[in-house]
Protein backbone atom coordinates (compact mmCIF):
# COMPACT_ATOMS: atom_id res chain seq x y z
CA UNK A 1 0.00 0.00 0.00
CA UNK A 2 3.17 2.40 0.78
CA UNK A 3 4.21 1.88 -2.76
CA UNK A 4 2.82 3.91 -5.79
CA UNK A 5 0.29 2.86 -7.84
CA UNK A 6 2.01 1.01 -10.70
CA UNK A 7 0.06 -0.06 -13.95
CA UNK A 8 0.14 0.10 -17.89
CA UNK A 9 4.04 1.49 -17.51
CA UNK A 10 2.30 4.65 -16.09
CA UNK A 11 3.85 5.25 -12.62
CA UNK A 12 1.50 7.92 -10.73
CA UNK A 13 3.01 10.00 -7.87
CA UNK A 14 0.46 8.97 -4.76
CA UNK A 15 -0.27 5.65 -3.34
CA UNK A 16 -3.69 3.67 -2.97
CA UNK A 17 -4.69 4.93 0.56
CA UNK A 18 -3.83 8.21 0.11
CA UNK A 19 -6.25 8.46 -3.57
CA UNK A 20 -8.67 6.89 -1.53
CA UNK A 21 -8.78 9.01 1.32
CA UNK A 22 -8.93 11.59 -1.28
CA UNK A 23 -11.99 10.11 -2.90
CA UNK A 24 -13.87 9.33 0.27
CA UNK A 25 -13.02 13.07 1.37
CA UNK A 26 -14.99 13.95 -1.86
CA UNK A 27 -18.09 12.27 -0.69
CA UNK A 28 -18.40 14.36 2.66
CA UNK A 29 -20.61 17.68 2.60
CA UNK A 30 -20.39 20.82 4.08
CA UNK A 31 -22.80 21.39 7.27
CA UNK A 32 -23.10 17.68 7.52
CA UNK A 33 -22.56 15.35 10.26
CA UNK A 34 -20.29 12.34 8.76
CA UNK A 35 -18.78 9.46 10.60
CA UNK A 36 -16.62 6.52 10.75
CA UNK A 37 -16.27 3.96 12.75
CA UNK A 38 -12.95 1.75 14.65
CA UNK A 39 -10.31 0.87 12.48
CA UNK A 40 -11.14 3.37 9.78
CA UNK A 41 -7.52 4.74 9.44
CA UNK A 42 -8.47 6.04 5.25
CA UNK A 43 -11.95 7.49 5.86
CA UNK A 44 -10.23 9.58 8.98
CA UNK A 45 -7.82 11.30 7.00
CA UNK A 46 -10.66 11.65 4.14
CA UNK A 47 -12.92 13.19 7.00
CA UNK A 48 -9.93 15.60 7.73
CA UNK A 49 -9.26 15.96 4.52
CA UNK A 50 -12.87 17.47 3.69
CA UNK A 51 -12.99 19.56 6.70
CA UNK A 52 -9.60 21.34 5.91
CA UNK A 53 -10.87 21.82 1.92
CA UNK A 54 -14.75 22.02 1.08
CA UNK A 55 -16.73 21.27 4.36
CA UNK A 56 -15.14 23.41 6.75
CA UNK A 57 -18.30 23.27 8.87
CA UNK A 58 -18.92 19.63 8.59
CA UNK A 59 -19.26 17.62 11.89
CA UNK A 60 -17.05 15.08 12.15
CA UNK A 61 -17.07 12.00 14.22
CA UNK A 62 -14.20 9.57 14.42
CA UNK A 63 -14.30 7.16 16.72
CA UNK A 64 -11.77 6.08 18.94
CA UNK A 65 -10.29 9.35 18.54
CA UNK A 66 -10.42 12.87 19.79
CA UNK A 67 -12.62 13.72 17.44
CA UNK A 68 -15.77 11.80 19.07
CA UNK A 69 -18.55 14.58 20.82
CA UNK A 70 -19.60 11.35 22.76
CA UNK A 71 -18.70 8.87 25.85
CA UNK A 72 -20.85 6.22 25.04
CA UNK A 73 -21.61 4.41 21.50
CA UNK A 74 -25.17 4.94 22.55
CA UNK A 75 -25.29 8.67 21.75
CA UNK A 76 -23.83 7.90 18.57
CA UNK A 77 -26.40 5.55 17.84
CA UNK A 78 -29.24 7.69 18.96
CA UNK A 79 -27.88 10.60 16.77
CA UNK A 80 -28.37 8.46 13.69
CA UNK A 81 -31.46 6.88 14.67
CA UNK A 82 -32.88 10.49 14.66
CA UNK A 83 -31.43 10.96 10.98
CA UNK A 84 -29.09 13.49 12.08
CA UNK A 85 -26.03 11.38 10.69
CA UNK A 86 -25.39 12.51 6.92
CA UNK A 87 -22.64 10.28 5.97
CA UNK A 88 -21.06 7.04 7.13
CA UNK A 89 -18.33 5.33 5.79
CA UNK A 90 -17.92 1.59 6.77
CA UNK A 91 -15.82 -1.09 5.54
CA UNK A 92 -16.89 -4.98 4.54
CA UNK A 93 -15.34 -8.16 4.33
CA UNK A 94 -17.34 -8.82 1.54
CA UNK A 95 -19.67 -6.73 -0.30
CA UNK A 96 -22.19 -7.74 -3.00
CA UNK A 97 -24.05 -6.26 -6.12
CA UNK A 98 -26.93 -5.42 -4.28
CA UNK A 99 -25.03 -3.08 -1.89
CA UNK A 100 -24.93 -6.09 1.33
CA UNK A 101 -22.15 -6.54 3.03
CA UNK A 102 -20.38 -9.09 5.20
CA UNK A 103 -18.66 -8.51 8.34
CA UNK A 104 -19.38 -11.72 10.52
CA UNK A 105 -18.22 -14.71 8.31
CA UNK A 106 -17.17 -16.79 5.58
CA UNK A 107 -17.88 -20.40 3.82
CA UNK A 108 -20.82 -21.13 1.97
CA UNK A 109 -22.83 -22.70 5.23
CA UNK A 110 -24.04 -20.16 8.14
CA UNK A 111 -23.50 -22.91 10.68
CA UNK A 112 -20.29 -24.18 9.89
CA UNK A 113 -18.31 -20.62 9.19
CA UNK A 114 -14.52 -21.52 7.70
CA UNK A 115 -13.48 -17.58 9.27
CA UNK A 116 -15.08 -15.66 11.73
CA UNK A 117 -15.14 -11.26 11.80
CA UNK A 118 -15.91 -9.60 15.27
CA UNK A 119 -19.37 -8.70 13.72
CA UNK A 120 -21.21 -5.39 12.01
CA UNK A 121 -21.31 -3.71 15.66
CA UNK A 122 -23.94 -0.92 14.95
CA UNK A 123 -23.71 -1.41 11.47
CA UNK A 124 -27.08 -3.21 11.00
CA UNK A 125 -28.58 -0.21 12.32
CA UNK A 126 -26.23 2.73 10.91
CA UNK A 127 -26.35 1.33 7.39
CA UNK A 128 -30.37 1.59 7.51
CA UNK A 129 -29.96 5.32 8.82
CA UNK A 130 -27.27 7.64 8.01
CA UNK A 131 -28.62 9.32 5.59
CA UNK A 132 -25.77 8.11 3.16
CA UNK A 133 -23.49 5.22 3.46
CA UNK A 134 -19.93 4.63 1.60
CA UNK A 135 -18.82 1.52 1.53
CA UNK A 136 -14.67 1.16 1.09
CA UNK A 137 -12.74 -1.81 0.54
CA UNK A 138 -9.04 -1.13 0.30
CA UNK A 139 -8.89 -4.93 -1.87
CA UNK A 140 -10.54 -4.60 -5.30
CA UNK A 141 -10.37 -8.56 -6.32
CA UNK A 142 -13.10 -11.57 -6.61
CA UNK A 143 -13.07 -12.67 -3.05
CA UNK A 144 -13.81 -8.93 -1.91
CA UNK A 145 -16.05 -8.03 -4.56
CA UNK A 146 -18.83 -10.93 -4.74
CA UNK A 147 -22.10 -11.43 -6.66
CA UNK A 148 -23.56 -12.74 -3.36
CA UNK A 149 -22.02 -12.05 0.21
CA UNK A 150 -21.50 -15.20 2.59
CA UNK A 151 -23.62 -13.49 5.52
CA UNK A 152 -25.79 -10.19 5.34
CA UNK A 153 -24.38 -8.09 8.23
CA UNK A 154 -26.51 -4.90 6.73
CA UNK A 155 -28.27 -4.88 3.61
CA UNK A 156 -28.34 -2.50 0.58
CA UNK A 157 -31.90 -2.35 -0.06
CA UNK A 158 -35.17 -3.29 1.92
CA UNK A 159 -38.67 -3.16 1.53
CA UNK A 160 -40.38 0.16 0.62
CA UNK A 161 -43.11 -0.44 3.54
CA UNK A 162 -39.68 -0.55 5.88
CA UNK A 163 -38.96 2.39 7.61
CA UNK A 164 -35.46 3.48 6.38
CA UNK A 165 -33.56 7.07 6.47
CA UNK A 166 -30.74 6.10 4.33
CA UNK A 167 -28.55 3.34 2.69
CA UNK A 168 -25.57 3.15 0.29
CA UNK A 169 -24.32 5.67 -2.14
CA UNK A 170 -21.11 4.68 -3.08
CA UNK A 171 -18.49 1.76 -3.15
CA UNK A 172 -14.95 2.92 -2.90
CA UNK A 173 -12.07 0.69 -3.90
CA UNK A 174 -8.63 1.37 -4.89
CA UNK A 175 -9.51 0.40 -8.71
CA UNK A 176 -13.18 2.18 -9.21
CA UNK A 177 -16.13 4.06 -7.38
CA UNK A 178 -19.08 1.87 -7.57
CA UNK A 179 -22.93 4.01 -7.16
CA UNK A 180 -25.46 2.27 -5.55
CA UNK A 181 -28.72 2.37 -8.42
CA UNK A 182 -31.48 2.95 -5.85
CA UNK A 183 -34.29 2.22 -8.18
CA UNK A 184 -32.84 -1.48 -9.07
CA UNK A 185 -31.23 -2.01 -5.60
CA UNK A 186 -28.00 -2.87 -7.33
CA UNK A 187 -24.01 -1.45 -7.58
CA UNK A 188 -23.08 0.23 -10.97
CA UNK A 189 -19.55 1.12 -12.02
CA UNK A 190 -19.46 4.45 -11.81
CA UNK A 191 -15.76 5.86 -12.40
CA UNK A 192 -12.60 4.04 -13.15
CA UNK A 193 -9.35 5.01 -11.50
CA UNK A 194 -6.63 5.45 -13.69
CA UNK A 195 -4.34 3.49 -14.76
CA UNK A 196 -7.00 0.79 -14.62
CA UNK A 197 -9.30 0.11 -17.66
CA UNK A 198 -12.73 -1.57 -18.21
CA UNK A 199 -11.52 -5.33 -18.62
CA UNK A 200 -9.15 -4.88 -15.60
CA UNK A 201 -12.38 -4.11 -13.68
CA UNK A 202 -14.67 -6.72 -15.06
CA UNK A 203 -11.44 -9.53 -14.06
CA UNK A 204 -11.12 -8.47 -10.49
CA UNK A 205 -14.51 -8.05 -9.65
CA UNK A 206 -16.54 -10.98 -8.75
CA UNK A 207 -20.61 -9.64 -10.42
CA UNK A 208 -21.18 -8.00 -13.37
CA UNK A 209 -19.89 -4.68 -13.35
CA UNK A 210 -21.50 -3.75 -16.99
CA UNK A 211 -20.35 -2.62 -20.34
CA UNK A 212 -21.37 0.98 -19.71
CA UNK A 213 -18.97 4.04 -20.80
CA UNK A 214 -16.11 3.72 -18.91
CA UNK A 215 -15.65 7.28 -17.20
CA UNK A 216 -12.30 7.70 -15.83
CA UNK A 217 -12.26 9.24 -11.85
CA UNK A 218 -10.89 12.68 -11.80
CA UNK A 219 -7.05 12.57 -10.32
CA UNK A 220 -6.45 13.99 -7.13
CA UNK A 221 -5.42 17.75 -7.40
CA UNK A 222 -2.15 19.29 -6.47
CA UNK A 223 -4.63 20.84 -3.40
CA UNK A 224 -6.07 17.38 -1.93
CA UNK A 225 -2.85 15.62 -2.34
CA UNK A 226 -0.41 18.50 -0.69
CA UNK A 227 -3.09 19.30 2.00
CA UNK A 228 -3.44 15.82 2.47
CA UNK A 229 0.32 15.25 2.79
CA UNK A 230 0.87 18.01 5.37
CA UNK A 231 -1.94 19.69 7.10
CA UNK A 232 -4.33 16.03 7.33
CA UNK A 233 -1.20 14.02 8.27
CA UNK A 234 0.60 16.75 10.94
CA UNK A 235 -3.27 16.32 12.39
CA UNK A 236 -3.18 12.94 12.80
CA UNK A 237 0.12 12.38 14.22
CA UNK A 238 -0.91 15.62 16.46
CA UNK A 239 -4.06 13.95 18.02
CA UNK A 240 -2.67 10.53 17.91
CA UNK A 241 -5.54 9.47 15.14
CA UNK A 242 -3.79 6.69 13.80
CA UNK A 243 -0.70 8.58 13.96
CA UNK A 244 1.70 5.77 13.26
CA UNK A 245 -0.32 5.20 9.99
CA UNK A 246 -0.28 8.48 8.85
CA UNK A 247 3.37 8.83 9.54
CA UNK A 248 4.43 5.65 7.39
CA UNK A 249 1.77 6.15 5.22
CA UNK A 250 0.56 9.62 3.93
CA UNK A 251 3.73 10.70 2.24
CA UNK A 252 5.51 13.75 2.62
CA UNK A 253 6.30 15.98 -0.83
CA UNK B 1 -37.78 0.82 30.77
CA UNK B 2 -39.89 -2.33 31.59
CA UNK B 3 -41.71 -2.42 28.22
CA UNK B 4 -42.34 -5.54 26.57
CA UNK B 5 -41.20 -4.66 23.08
CA UNK B 6 -38.95 -1.85 21.20
CA UNK B 7 -39.03 -1.23 17.83
CA UNK B 8 -35.69 -0.88 16.29
CA UNK B 9 -33.97 0.21 12.86
CA UNK B 10 -32.12 -1.24 10.25
CA UNK B 11 -31.95 -5.51 11.03
CA UNK B 12 -34.13 -6.04 7.74
CA UNK B 13 -32.62 -8.12 4.95
CA UNK B 14 -29.94 -9.68 7.52
CA UNK B 15 -28.78 -13.18 7.93
CA UNK B 16 -28.62 -11.82 11.72
CA UNK B 17 -32.52 -10.90 12.22
CA UNK B 18 -33.09 -14.84 10.78
CA UNK B 19 -31.79 -16.29 13.94
CA UNK B 20 -33.14 -14.06 16.09
CA UNK B 21 -37.03 -15.89 17.50
CA UNK B 22 -36.87 -12.48 19.47
CA UNK B 23 -36.98 -10.23 17.02
CA UNK B 24 -39.98 -10.09 14.14
CA UNK B 25 -41.16 -7.41 11.66
CA UNK B 26 -44.40 -5.83 12.90
CA UNK B 27 -46.75 -2.50 11.24
CA UNK B 28 -46.22 0.82 12.88
CA UNK B 29 -49.11 0.60 15.05
CA UNK B 30 -49.50 4.49 14.22
CA UNK B 31 -48.84 4.38 10.47
CA UNK B 32 -49.88 0.84 8.81
CA UNK B 33 -48.11 1.51 5.32
CA UNK B 34 -44.42 1.58 7.36
CA UNK B 35 -42.93 -1.49 9.18
CA UNK B 36 -39.94 -2.15 11.36
CA UNK B 37 -38.02 -4.42 13.09
CA UNK B 38 -39.58 -5.52 16.78
CA UNK B 39 -37.57 -6.76 19.44
CA UNK B 40 -38.98 -8.74 22.61
CA UNK B 41 -37.92 -7.07 26.12
CA UNK B 42 -34.46 -8.97 27.67
CA UNK B 43 -35.58 -9.82 31.36
CA UNK B 44 -32.18 -11.26 32.15
CA UNK B 45 -32.51 -13.70 35.72
CA UNK B 46 -29.00 -12.50 36.54
CA UNK B 47 -26.58 -9.87 35.41
CA UNK B 48 -22.85 -9.92 36.53
CA UNK B 49 -20.93 -7.08 35.46
CA UNK B 50 -17.38 -5.02 36.84
CA UNK B 51 -17.88 -1.42 38.20
CA UNK B 52 -15.51 1.31 39.18
CA UNK B 53 -16.67 1.98 42.64
CA UNK B 54 -19.38 0.69 44.96
CA UNK B 55 -20.13 1.81 48.18
CA UNK B 56 -21.04 -0.45 51.66
CA UNK B 57 -24.88 0.23 50.63
CA UNK B 58 -24.86 -1.25 47.40
CA UNK B 59 -24.50 1.96 45.49
CA UNK B 60 -23.07 1.14 42.08
CA UNK B 61 -21.10 3.88 39.82
CA UNK B 62 -19.71 2.43 36.24
CA UNK B 63 -18.43 5.36 34.57
CA UNK B 64 -20.25 6.67 31.59
CA UNK B 65 -21.21 2.70 31.24
CA UNK B 66 -25.06 3.70 31.29
CA UNK B 67 -25.82 0.24 29.43
CA UNK B 68 -24.96 -1.39 32.58
CA UNK B 69 -27.78 0.39 34.24
CA UNK B 70 -30.43 -0.64 31.95
CA UNK B 71 -28.83 -4.22 32.48
CA UNK B 72 -29.18 -3.85 35.78
CA UNK B 73 -32.73 -2.31 36.05
CA UNK B 74 -33.88 -5.39 33.70
CA UNK B 75 -31.96 -8.25 35.52
CA UNK B 76 -33.69 -9.98 38.45
CA UNK B 77 -30.61 -10.34 39.95
CA UNK B 78 -27.59 -8.31 40.00
CA UNK B 79 -24.10 -8.62 41.34
CA UNK B 80 -21.23 -6.36 40.68
CA UNK B 81 -17.61 -6.54 41.33
CA UNK B 82 -16.14 -3.27 42.09
CA UNK B 83 -12.71 -1.63 41.40
CA UNK B 84 -13.37 0.11 44.78
CA UNK B 85 -15.24 -0.02 47.77
CA UNK B 86 -15.94 2.94 49.67
CA UNK B 87 -18.21 3.73 52.74
CA UNK B 88 -20.58 5.99 50.68
CA UNK B 89 -20.67 6.98 47.05
CA UNK B 90 -19.96 10.69 46.92
CA UNK B 91 -22.71 12.92 45.17
CA UNK B 92 -20.48 13.73 42.60
CA UNK B 93 -19.63 9.53 41.70
CA UNK B 94 -23.50 8.99 42.34
CA UNK B 95 -24.32 10.91 38.90
CA UNK B 96 -23.58 9.38 35.47
CA UNK B 97 -24.09 5.97 35.35
CA UNK B 98 -25.29 5.51 38.57
CA UNK B 99 -27.16 2.46 39.81
CA UNK B 100 -29.13 2.90 42.90
CA UNK B 101 -28.50 -0.38 45.64
CA UNK B 102 -32.01 -1.60 45.49
CA UNK B 103 -31.32 -3.08 42.14
CA UNK B 104 -27.84 -4.83 43.33
CA UNK B 105 -28.10 -8.18 45.38
CA UNK B 106 -24.39 -8.38 45.65
CA UNK B 107 -21.06 -6.77 45.67
CA UNK B 108 -17.66 -7.97 45.24
CA UNK B 109 -14.86 -6.36 45.85
CA UNK B 110 -12.28 -7.19 42.38
CA UNK B 111 -9.18 -5.34 42.17
CA UNK B 112 -8.12 -5.25 38.31
CA UNK B 113 -11.91 -7.47 38.09
CA UNK B 114 -12.16 -6.20 34.23
CA UNK B 115 -8.81 -7.78 33.01
CA UNK B 116 -7.89 -8.63 30.28
CA UNK B 117 -10.25 -6.10 28.87
CA UNK B 118 -10.33 -2.37 30.13
CA UNK B 119 -11.95 -0.29 32.37
CA UNK B 120 -13.17 3.53 31.09
CA UNK B 121 -10.36 6.05 33.22
CA UNK B 122 -9.31 3.21 35.28
CA UNK B 123 -7.06 0.58 32.49
CA UNK B 124 -7.05 0.00 29.10
CA UNK B 125 -7.15 -3.64 27.84
CA UNK B 126 -4.56 -5.84 28.14
CA UNK B 127 -3.58 -6.31 24.71
CA UNK B 128 -1.44 -8.94 25.13
CA UNK B 129 -3.39 -11.13 26.97
CA UNK B 130 -6.28 -10.33 24.95
CA UNK B 131 -3.65 -11.90 21.87
CA UNK B 132 -3.13 -15.15 23.51
CA UNK B 133 -6.49 -15.31 24.09
CA UNK B 134 -7.64 -14.99 20.77
CA UNK B 135 -5.17 -17.44 19.51
CA UNK B 136 -6.27 -20.02 22.24
CA UNK B 137 -9.70 -19.71 21.44
CA UNK B 138 -9.32 -20.72 17.56
CA UNK B 139 -9.66 -24.51 18.72
CA UNK B 140 -10.99 -26.85 21.22
CA UNK B 141 -7.57 -27.96 22.85
CA UNK B 142 -6.23 -24.59 23.50
CA UNK B 143 -8.92 -22.74 24.88
CA UNK B 144 -9.26 -26.04 27.58
CA UNK B 145 -5.70 -25.24 28.37
CA UNK B 146 -6.40 -21.05 28.74
CA UNK B 147 -9.18 -22.59 30.68
CA UNK B 148 -7.11 -24.64 32.88
CA UNK B 149 -4.62 -22.26 33.51
CA UNK B 150 -6.78 -18.61 33.70
CA UNK B 151 -9.89 -20.42 35.41
CA UNK B 152 -9.93 -23.46 36.42
CA UNK B 153 -6.11 -23.47 37.65
CA UNK B 154 -6.81 -20.21 40.07
CA UNK B 155 -7.08 -20.12 44.02
CA UNK B 156 -8.72 -16.96 43.81
CA UNK B 157 -9.23 -13.46 42.08
CA UNK B 158 -5.83 -12.16 44.11
CA UNK B 159 -3.73 -15.65 42.81
CA UNK B 160 -5.11 -14.21 39.39
CA UNK B 161 -3.84 -10.96 39.40
CA UNK B 162 -0.85 -12.00 41.19
CA UNK B 163 -0.27 -14.35 38.22
CA UNK B 164 -1.80 -12.71 35.51
CA UNK B 165 -2.15 -8.74 35.71
CA UNK B 166 0.92 -7.20 34.14
CA UNK B 167 2.94 -6.14 37.03
CA UNK B 168 3.31 -2.27 35.93
CA UNK B 169 -0.49 -2.23 36.06
CA UNK B 170 -0.23 -2.20 40.13
CA UNK B 171 2.14 0.24 40.42
CA UNK B 172 0.18 2.85 42.39
CA UNK B 173 0.98 5.49 39.76
CA UNK B 174 -0.12 2.93 36.79
CA UNK B 175 -3.38 2.03 38.62
CA UNK B 176 -5.10 4.81 38.57
CA UNK B 177 -6.06 6.86 34.97
CA UNK B 178 -4.19 4.67 31.91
Amino acid sequence: MEAAVEGRGQLMDYNEAELMAILLSREVRDNEISACGALSHIPAAGLLLAKELHARNAELIILNSVFNPFKTSRQFHFLAQRGELGLFFVSGVQIDRLGNYNLHQLGPDIDKPQARFPGGYGGGMIYYCARRTVVFRTEHTRRSLVEKVDYISAAGSSPPDMIRLGGPSKVVTPKVNFRFDKDASVLRLDTIHAPWTLDDIQANTGFDVGNGPAVVTPAPTPDELNTLRQVVRRKMIATGTYAAWAEKTLATS
Amino acid sequence: MGVPYVPIFGLVGTDLLKKRDDMVIAADPFDSSKKSVVAKALRPDVAIFHAQVADRQGNVSCGYEVEAVMLAEASAHVIVTAERIVDRLTEKEATGAFIPSIHVDSVAHAPFGAHPAGLQGMYAPDKIHMRDYVIASRDDAAFAEYLQTHVHGVTDHADYVERFVPLEWKRPSKAVGN
